[in-house]
């Protein structure tokens, strides 16, 4: 008896075992298609999406050989692929080539015969000249010096009636534009980013947050008394959070909103242009607990072709989105696995591949783009040159591998659309969802069938109408008889 | 037989055409057995015309997501309005000498609803050949279909309980507002009962692993 209680057990063992063993398969062989990436759908439902990038190596300052990385904060890549990394804990600047030799380090300058030393910089930006412009935040100053490191100019806090009296500069970020105007994001700036000239001086505050407000907040702002009010926190606009300039001097720049546009691109106006087409606003995650709250991005690049990234500080989350606003892959999180973050505060592109800077490991994390992610961005890329043959091919490639990217159906409407094939243009427009391109194929198919058959419609409707009249007339005839047959027989 | 089937189907068109004769004659001249066997089909057709409509509209007017629908719930959508409407309506009159019985309120109501069969069925399959420029006539016509109705509603209302057309209004208000009233009871009652059932459930879970 005990002993058939015995077997019994090992007999359900091994089937669970073995139930577990196929389910573990099954859910394997999903994962390894990278079901940790998502994407959203047209509904909003998240969407598992094959892998776009993946993490290769993660290099910290010992590696490199230029000893531990101390709370570094900013990372610039050159157009010839030259990462500068902003070490601001050990106050220098250290460059790699794109192979990650060392090819310098900053931590001083020339200036007036004296040597100079950077204290706590948190910014940095790179000309395509190489002349370097950094954010010396300790030292309250941006320092730009030439690729020789002599100094070109040193903007030291600004005077002018736009500024309060107190105010104090204190400058984290920093871009240039190709007429050397220096943008500077500063600490507790609520207009905006202050935009510096060519000889240095400060002329204007550009792309100001609005001023959002929580309608419970002004609730009790509207009940409380004078002097509650004045303990309570101002309505102050949103500060900006990190920017980037293209290759064309747009702006783009993220800022600490909960909710409302997080991402904006900015033109000489400092109006927002950025294109808003795609399923959703782009900001990152759409979907979040109540308890999570939304993403904070703190960074963003730009890369040709109108793609840009962000990057979410709360969820160490890498979103990338094209010109459109479609949202194009994500990579990236919080843990301790290659490929996680503890902090990031940087992300930069090398060519294709993806730089993520972390503050607190003092770790660079280098993504390289999988077969999925080369094929989407190629496809981006020629779609936006309007090299719509290729882009075609690329999209049809992007959707084998991943059937739920759904904008990618509509460049390939729109391909077909260009060739002529209207009705499956029509087919591809409904599966992306996008109603304006769908009613333009369809105007054409219609006009396409409509002149195809226009010698049958139009017999028929000759055909229908002679046939009316003459039933019409035959009616009438034998009613006419029926009334006379009547009156002859009374 | 043919006779009598011909002037069945007629006659809801001639009541969405000439509404205070055709509401005067479905209260004291019409049988109200046919009358009756009319409205179900008139709901009926309404549900399949709903359903059809969300399942086989253009896609330039019709942005469903598949997996949100469910032609079960579409009958519900649209029988629960008219009974809440129905039982709303019927209450109120009793209190505010409507001379309507609760089958007239429900033949009027059914009637009422034909300008939405008759106009939204054949735009379900128009719906696939316009573009999206020509989207406006349709959602004009379904527009059209629901104030139509509307004033179908007001007048069968009208002529049913014998109001006047102001009192008819504020009858019909106040009926909107008793239609709230009963979703909130039918709500509150579900839930109640769910808490009721969950707790004899609990206790009696209790009880049985008590052991």
């Amino acid at each position: 008896m005990r002993k058939s209680k015995h077997t019994w057990r090992a007999l359900l063992l091994t089937a669970l075992c073995c139930l577990i063993g196929v389910s573990l398969g099954g859910t394997l062989a999903y994962a390894d298609n990278g079901a940790s990436s998502y994407n959203y759908s047209f509904w909003g439902r998240t969407v598992a999406a094959p892998a776009a990038y993946k993490a290769t190596t993660v290099l910290d300052g010992k590696m490199l050989g230029i000893g531990a990385l101390k709370d570094p904060t900013d990372l610039h890549v050159t157009t010839d692929n030259q990462i500068y990394v902003l070490d601001s804990g050990n106050n220098r600047i250290v460059v790699f080539d794109s192979q990650f030799k060392l090819i310098r380090t900053i931590d001083s300058f020339m200036r007036d015969g004296k040597q100079e030393t950077f204290n706590n910089p948190q910014g940095l930006f790179v000309t395509p000249q190489k002349q370097l412009i950094i954010a010396d935040t300790g030292n309250q100053r941006v320092v730009e010096l030439d690729a020789n490191l002599s100094v070109i100019k040193v903007i030291d806090p600004p005077q002018s009636d736009l500024l309060n009296t107190n105010f104090k500069f204190q400058p984290v970020r920093v871009i240039a534009d190709q007429a050397h105007r220096i943008y500077v994001m500063s600490i507790g700036v609520f207009d905006g980013f202050m935009e510096f000239n060519q000889n240095g001086e400060f002329t204007s505050f550009i792309g100001a947050n609005r001023v959002k407000v929580d309608p419970t907040e002004l609730l009790w702002k509207r009940l409380s008394t004078r002097a509650q009010r004045s303990q309570m926190v101002m309505f102050t606009p949103t500060e900006f959070t990190n920017l980037d300039i293209n290759d064309e001097g747009f702006i783009y720049a993220t800022n600490g909103d909960v909710w409302g546009d997080t991402i904006r691109k900015l033109n000489a106006q400092g109006n927002d242009i950025l294109r808003r087409t795609g399923y959703f606003n782009p900001k990152g995650d759409i979907r979040y607990t109540t308890e999570q709250g939304p993403g904070r991005l703190i960074d963003i690049d730009v890369t040709d072709s109108e793609m840009y990234s962000v990057l979410d500080g709360a969820r160490g989350r890498v979103f990338t989105y094209n010109g459109d606003g479609h949202f194009m892959y994500m990579f990236g999180g919080i843990g301790n696995q290659l490929g996680q973050f503890k902090m990031p505060v940087a992300i930069e592109r090398v060519g294709d591949d993806f730089l993520v800077l972390d503050k607190a490991f003092g770790e660079i994390t280098v993504f390289k783009s999988t077969e999925y992610g080369r094929t989407l961005n190629e496809a981006t890329r020629s779609y936006y040159r309007g090299d719509e043959e290729k882009a075609f091919e690329l999209y049809n490639k992007t959707i084998n591998m991943n059937a739920n990217l759904e904008y990618a159906y509509s460049g390939i409407g729109k391909a077909l659309l260009r060739k002529g094939e209207y009705k499956e243009a029509m087919h591809y427009f409904e599966e992306s969802y996008d109603r304006g391109n769908y009613s333009k194929a369809f105007l054409l198919y219609r006009k396409q069938v409509l002149r195809e058959h226009f010698p049958t419609i139009m017999t028929g409707i000759v055909v229908l109408v002679l046939a009316a009249f003459a039933a019409r007339v035959l009616w009438k005839r034998k009613k006419l008889s029926r009334i006379r047959g009547v009156s002859i027989e009374s | 037989m043919f006779r009598l089937n011909r002037e069945l189907i007629k006659y809801p068109f001639y009541i969405i055409m000439h509404p205070f004769n055709g509401f005067w004659d479905l209260k004291y001249d019409r049988t109200q057995r046919n009358n009756v066997i009319i409205s179900f089909v008139i709901l009926f057709l309404l549900v399949i015309t709903n359903i059809l409509s969300s399942e086989y509209s253009g896609f330039l007017v019709n942005l469903i997501n598949p997996n949100d629908m469910n032609s079960l719930m579409e009958i519900a959508y649209v029988v629960v309005p008219v009974l809440f409407w129905c039982v709303a309506n019927w209450s109120l009159t009793t209190l505010m000498d409507g001379e309507g019985k609760f089958v007239d309120i429900f033949t009027s109501t059914c009637f009422a609803l034909v300008p939405m069969i008759v106009i939204n069925f054949p735009w379900i399959w128009l719906s696939k050949v316009i573009s999206l420029q020509e989207t406006a006539f349709y959602y004009f016509f379904s527009s059209f279909a629901v104030f139509w109705s509307l004033f179908l509603l007001f007048v069968g209302n009208m002529t049913i309980h014998q109001f006047s057309p102001s009192k008819t209004i504020a009858t019909i208000l106040l009926t909107v507002v008793a239609m709230g009233f009963i979703a909130f009871i039918c709500l509150l009652f579900f839930s109640l009962t769910q808490q009721m059932i969950s707790f004899v459930n609990v206790v009696y879970k209790e009880l049985a692993l008590r052991r």
